[in-house]
């Protein structure tokens, strides 16, 4: 190979680009040698939160200077992906500290755990930055089979091992039909590059290319959780270990979402009502079946089905609308990452919760938790509530970017409609906040609620950062 | 000639990836999926990708098929010999969801032929129908520069990829003493 070609494809800006995965990747290694002896392993938190340090560093970097496209337009580093990046990185962090306090400190393979858990991230910015199938594809490998192992991570309840496993067939059985997806279209087409199908599509795809682009949809559908590809959500967030619900549920989402944006471009442009119809009904499908839960991370599970939905929305506006929008972006930046907070703190409290027991998790037991814990009872009505949408909650604002965006691409039935779904899943938050407020507790199930400082700094720090994004929107804002 | 050598190993590949699913016995679902694995390095061949083929009876007729032996071989079967156990498993016997999964896969089936048939009638057509690949695109050195220079990022996170797979699996495989719940250590 000549030094020409070398120089053409890894210079200063593919550095610059690849500089948060490479950190991750560094910190994955570091923490295998760090298990090689007994004294080192203490400096395990000191690696993790390094390498998250140090990633989202590097993606501040670039938000500065973005970067297009490199190795030959196969991996993008623009201010979207920066932000999806930063978006990934505070949803491992979250889902990492409230991981600490979760595990009993004798459990074994704790390394294993932090190493898994940081090679998520890694593959979530490939999904996010992607601009070449094959890229996404080792992207979305990179995610899944750290959350499959970590799903099933508590050996010792076999729901863990059931929802990993669940996790993992259904899964393979979504990358299997990207995969065929992926070898249709570029038999169609001959290229896998995003760039170069974005134009095929301009002038029209054939059908072999719109059959494989029904498969590739599909496939992003199902890690979204969006109706019909919904059903393995709640059986999965609730068998899963909390801290890896957090993770599953906000940073998995906001992969999917980033690259089913990216994409919209591919779609045939009949689609938008169709994809819009689906939103419609994964909102349907996440409130109604959250409304007769009686445990509240599976409650929390349908509820996040609901958010898919309206996520959704964002795809029908973007692809209703034409180019990739800027306002499609933002919003379904900002959503995420007051959803990272929101979710990522209410997930946080009930592996809290979890922690002492599995029963804590029912709305039975939360009964009077906002005479004998008040700040928890506070923080968990402020994170139902952000979920909610009520005004002066980071998710309020988010919610409302999305149906604006919505609007302006003359989806107006279909806004309409999700916000009457906004509605009824107040509904179900209302009643947890009930329970917590109005009941009277019931002593036996009272959760004793052990002293974690790291878990209570995580939950404050979500907390603040739902208050912020609610009333003062424009710190957030004025990053995208 | 290479028509009819292609509709053998078509049909041989597809006879025996039912095989694989169908057989009760796991050596001969083994056995279907090594002749498998063969006669679709056979249609590489004839499609001529020489490297593809290659590297297909390595990795997946050699050193994938020696796993799955292997794991045949330490598993012990006897919960596995037809008609033992699973008489009783409900999952064997469902009919209702085994119709319903074979519509589901039917209806998959049927609407990507549906595509692909449409696709190929519009072969003449030189903008919508497939396009062959460049001359030289199975050539090793093609296929080397293509994964150093523009396919690098993939390549190299593939091996970060296994060296998380490989720690999962020993988190999931290895035998583990048995743990108390979460709560029980508090004091």
């Amino acid at each position: 190979m000549n030094p020409d070609l070398i120089a053409q494809y890894f210079n200063a800006e593919c550095a610059a680009a690849l500089a948060p995965l490479v950190t991750l990747a560094g910190g994955l290694l570091l923490l295998i040698v760090a298990e090689w002896f007994e004294p080192m392993n203490r400096l395990r938190p000191l690696l993790f939160v390094g390498s998250i340090l140090g990633a989202a560093w590097a993606e501040v970097a670039l938000l500065n200077a973005p970067v297009a496209a490199v190795l030959g337009g196969t991996y993008s580093a623009d201010k979207a992906s920066a932000l999806w990046g930063l978006v990934f990185l505070a949803s491992t962090l979250i889902a990492w500290v409230h991981a600490r306090s979760y595990y009993r400190k004798s459990r074994p393979f704790l390394g294993e755990h932090d190493m898994l858990l940081l090679t998520a991230p890694i593959g979530m910015m490939m999904m996010a930055g992607a601009l070449d199938l094959t890229v996404f594809f080792i992207g979305l490998e990179l995610l899944s089979i750290p959350l499959y192992c970590l799903a099933s991570f508590r050996r010792d309840r076999s729901e863990s091992v059931e929802a990993g496993l669940k996790y993992f067939v259904l899964g393979a059985f979504s990358v299997g039909l990207f995969l065929y997806g992926a070898s249709l279209i570029y038999a169609a087409t001959g290229t896998l590059s995003l760039t170069a199908l974005t134009a095929a599509a301009a002038t029209g795809f054939s059908p072999m290319a719109q059959v494989g682009m029904a498969f590739v949809l599909g496939s992003l559908l199902f890690k979204l959780s969006v109706w019909p590809f919904h059903l393995w959500v709640p059986d999965v967030y609730q068998g899963a270990p909390t801290p890896v619900t957090i993770l599953m549920a906000t940073g998995t989402k906001a992969a999917a979402l980033a690259f089913t944006l990216r994409i919209t471009g591919l779609l045939p442009e009949s689609s938008a009502g169709l994809i819009a119809l689906l939103a419609v009904l994964t909102m349907a499908a996440g409130n109604l079946g959250a409304l007769v839960q009686s445990n509240l991370k599976r409650l929390l599970a349908y509820s996040g089905v609901a958010h898919a939905g309206t996520l959704l929305l964002l795809v029908a506006a973007q692809r209703a609308s034409g180019e990739l929008s800027y306002e499609a972006t933002s919003a379904a930046l900002f959503y995420m990452a007051a959803y990272v907070a929101t979710a990522g703190g209410a997930f946080g409290l009930l592996a809290w919760l979890e922690a002492d027991g599995e029963h804590f998790t029912q709305i039975e037991s939360l009964k009077g938790l906002g005479r004998r814990r008040p700040a928890m009872a506070a923080a968990m009505t402020l994170f139902l509530l952000s979920l909610g949408g009520i005004p002066a909650t980071g998710g309020f604002l988010a919610k409302w970017m999305v149906f604006s965006v919505t609007l302006d691409a003359h989806l107006t039935g279909y806004a309409i409609a999700g916000v009457l779904m906004s509605v009824i899943a107040l509904a179900y938050y209302l009643r947890v906040i009930a329970a917590m407020y109005m009941e009277p507790a019931s002593d036996q199930v009272a959760p004793p609620m052990a002293k974690r400082t790291d878990a209570m700094l995580a939950t404050a720090f979500c907390a603040a950062a739902v208050l912020v994004m609610g009333v003062l929107p424009s710190v957030f804002l004025g990053l995208i | 000639m290479v028509d009819l050598l292609f509709y053998v190993a078509a049909l041989v590949a597809v006879l025996t990836a039912v095989g694989v699913v169908l057989a009760r016995n796991p050596v001969v679902s083994v056995v279907s999926l090594l002749s498998c694995f063969g006669s679709l390095a056979v249609i590489y061949l004839l499609a001529g990708f020489q490297f593809l083929a290659a590297i297909q009876i390595l990795v997946y007729g050699g050193a994938i098929m020696v796993l799955f032996l292997f794991v045949v071989m330490l598993l012990n079967l006897g919960g596995l010999n037809p008609e033992d156990e699973d008489r009783d498993d409900p999952l064997f016997h469902d009919r209702r969801r085994s119709a319903g999964g074979l519509a589901v896969a039917v209806a998959l089936g049927s609407a990507s032929l549906i595509g692909i048939l449409r696709g190929a009638r519009h072969l003449a057509e030189p903008t919508n129908g497939l396009v062959p690949p460049e001359e030289g695109f199975d050539a090793l050195p093609a296929l080397a520069e293509a994964m150093f220079t523009r396919y690098s990022l993939p390549f190299e996170a593939a091996s970060v990829l296994l060296l998380a797979t490989t720690v999962g699996v020993m988190v999931l495989a290895k035998r583990q003493r048995s743990i108390p719940p979460a709560g029980e250590e508090r004091s």
